[in-house]
């Protein structure tokens, strides 16, 4: 059964996913959810695939409400989370009755949450994935009394016995403040900066107010290029570390155009990415040089993670009779005679 | 075109999700070839893990996802790549040729007369120049599936805005360094704008959004300011 959602106070939110894999092929960037460890998680608490529709917000408060009962999870930056206005735990799946309000508040620590819903929401496509992308101006900003169809309904859930938690899923949740530790690797151009390049451990930055989805500004001491001339353009990852200007450092993050005619100079990690989508500005970051073997085992570890909690919450949620399969209840009666 | 031998390339770690292949032969176009060539391959072998490719001139961003293979894989992956392109006979789609109307300077070309300044010739010469070239669309670039060119013959590289603007409005056609672009959507830049086709380049309710790919020409066309409004809302496309 579907139902609807309601916005009451948009914030800064928009519905998105993983990010459109596609895209760079075609000159657009991947884009999708900043922190993608949370967004991930929030889907997986909510039941759904990891690449689902979720709601996106950032900084800015947040409330909603449904029309039907539904199942929600949110994770990412800490916050005050009310349904109803009783206080709700962030990191655990949470039951909505139809009518009640959803509130998000007080994201002052970390900078980006993420709301999932189990089964989704309805959202436009283009080459595969729903996340926005402001240059070509499509996206599902969320506005004050815009409608999201949701694709099923879930009644509460209640622990039937005495009144503990419902869910102890005791998943690691990324740590956030105002000092942030960043891992990146060599850049493919770091050669091109000589000596200088060991700048980038040794100084603290500061995160810029500049600072949006394409990319992260940051001040601090700069490593210089040594060598001129022009650059080709060429696809430049996500992550890539750049010195385009004589004030501050450019990372580039899941909003990048795909190609530039800068060096670059680090790629910080999949992990560093996610800890970098919760950077206010203001915050302070270190940078610290690892290789690409180990981002890639850290990043494993964290998925891995993930994994587990995946396999928890498909038990709990089998026991409920909550999943993304229809259960015998749904079938037609014809086949289960 | 035809290439039965990649050029030797380089690979570069960039990251955990990707790797830089750079083409390093003497001839810019064999180069060309190899990354477009390398690519398709890949996008077409069906390895589970790639993203896709991002090929510009003389490189190609491998992107991948690092729980289902590791840097060290695509490596293998881009080098089986290279050998097997040698082996296929190297046939490719014929390119097709777009005819893009511009109108250049005053308002739709506000850098026109400084670029002339700095090469020392006329912005008649200017105009001239761009529109006697048959370009060759090399790769998209960003934003939104820009077609870069190898830009005009002008005397001298064209340095890039000290300060880039804002916003570059869709259908700016620009200049800079020793390369030629048409904006498809509006999108800060530091690239010196000549001039705007009427046309609507992107279009996101279409696949593919834009409508050239890397391997087509590309023709400007000068037109009068006042024939703007005639062509708003056409689309450009391929000629018949």
């Amino acid at each position: 059964m579907s139902g609807h959602i309601f916005i009451q106070q948009p914030g800064n939110a928009v519905v998105t996913d993983l990010g459109r894999f596609r895209g760079p092929r075609f000159g657009l960037p991947v884009n999708g959810a900043l922190d993608q460890y949370s967004a991930r998680a929030a889907n997986i608490l909510a039941g759904n695939l990891d690449n689902d529709p979720l709601v996106e917000i950032t900084a800015l408060d947040f409330r909603m409400k449904a029309n039907s009962d539904i199942l929600i999870a949110v994770t990412g930056a800490p916050l005050t989370l009310t349904v109803g206005g009783r206080p709700c735990t962030q990191w655990e799946p949470v039951s909505v009755r139809a009518g009640e309000t959803v509130a998000i508040r007080g994201i002052n620590r970390g900078l980006r949450a993420y709301l999932a819903i189990h089964g989704s929401v309805e959202a436009p496509m283009l080459l595969g994935s729903c996340a926005p992308d402001t240059v070509v101006g499509f996206g599902l900003q969320l506005k004050e009394g815009t409608t999201l169809l949701t694709r099923r309904s879930v009644g509460p859930v209640r622990q039937p016995y005495f009144d503990l938690p419902l869910f102890r899923l005791g998943l690691e949740r990324p740590s956030m403040g105002q000092q942030l530790m960043v891992d990146v690797t060599d850049g493919p151009d770091v050669a091109e900066f000589g000596g200088s390049a060991e700048l980038l451990f040794t100084s603290e930055y500061a995160v810029s107010g500049r600072s949006n989805h394409i990319g992260l500004r940051l001040g601090g001491e700069l490593p210089e290029r040594t060598s001129s001339g022009e650059v080709l353009s060429r696809g430049v990852p996500v992550g890539a570390v750049e010195v385009p200007s004589r004030e501050e450092l450019l990372v580039l993050h899941r909003g990048r155009g795909v190609t530039a005619g800068y060096p670059v100079l680090a790629v910080v990690t999949s992990n560093g990415l996610d800890v970098l989508a919760q950077a206010r500005p203001g915050d302070k970051v270190h940078f610290r040089k690892t290789t690409v073997a180990e981002a890639t085992s850290a990043h494993r570890r964290s998925r891995a993670q993930l994994e587990t909690l995946r396999e928890s919450v498909n038990t709990v949620f089998g026991l409920l009779g909550i999943g993304c399969r229809p259960q015998w209840q749904d079938l037609p009666v014809a086949a289960c005679s | 075109m035809s290439v039965l031998t990649a050029a030797p390339t380089e690979i570069y770690e960039s990251g955990d999700s990707a790797l830089r292949v750079v083409a390093l032969a003497e001839a810019s176009e064999d180069n060309w070839l190899t990354v477009h060539r390398l690519a398709d391959w890949l996008e077409s072998c069906g390895a589970e893990g790639l993203h896709g490719a991002v090929p510009t001139y003389d490189s190609v961003l491998v992107e991948f996802d690092p729980v289902l293979v590791s840097a060290r894989q695509v490596r293998a992956f881009v080098k089986l790549g290279l050998l097997e392109m040698g082996r296929s006979d190297g046939s490719a789609a014929a390119p097709r040729a777009f005819d893009v109307p511009v109108v250049y300077g005053g308002e739709f070309g506000p850098d026109l007369e400084n670029v002339a300044a700095y090469q020392g010739i006329s912005t008649e010469e200017v105009i001239r120049l761009h529109t006697e070239k048959t370009y060759t669309v090399r790769c998209l670039g960003a934003p939104a599936g820009s077609p870069m060119m190898d830009g005009p013959a002008f005397p001298k590289p064209v340095p890039r805005l000290k300060d880039p603007r804002l916003s570059v409005p869709a259908g700016a056609v620009a200049v800079a360094g020793r390369q030629a672009v048409i904006a498809p959507a509006s999108a800060p830049g530091g690239w010196c704008v000549i001039g705007q086709t009427p046309l609507t380049v992107l279009n996101i309710r279409r696949e593919p959004l834009v409508p050239y790919k890397p391997g087509d020409i590309l023709r400007f066309r000068s037109i009068e300011a006042g024939e703007f409004d005639s062509y708003v809302g056409q689309e450009l496309e391929p000629r018949p």
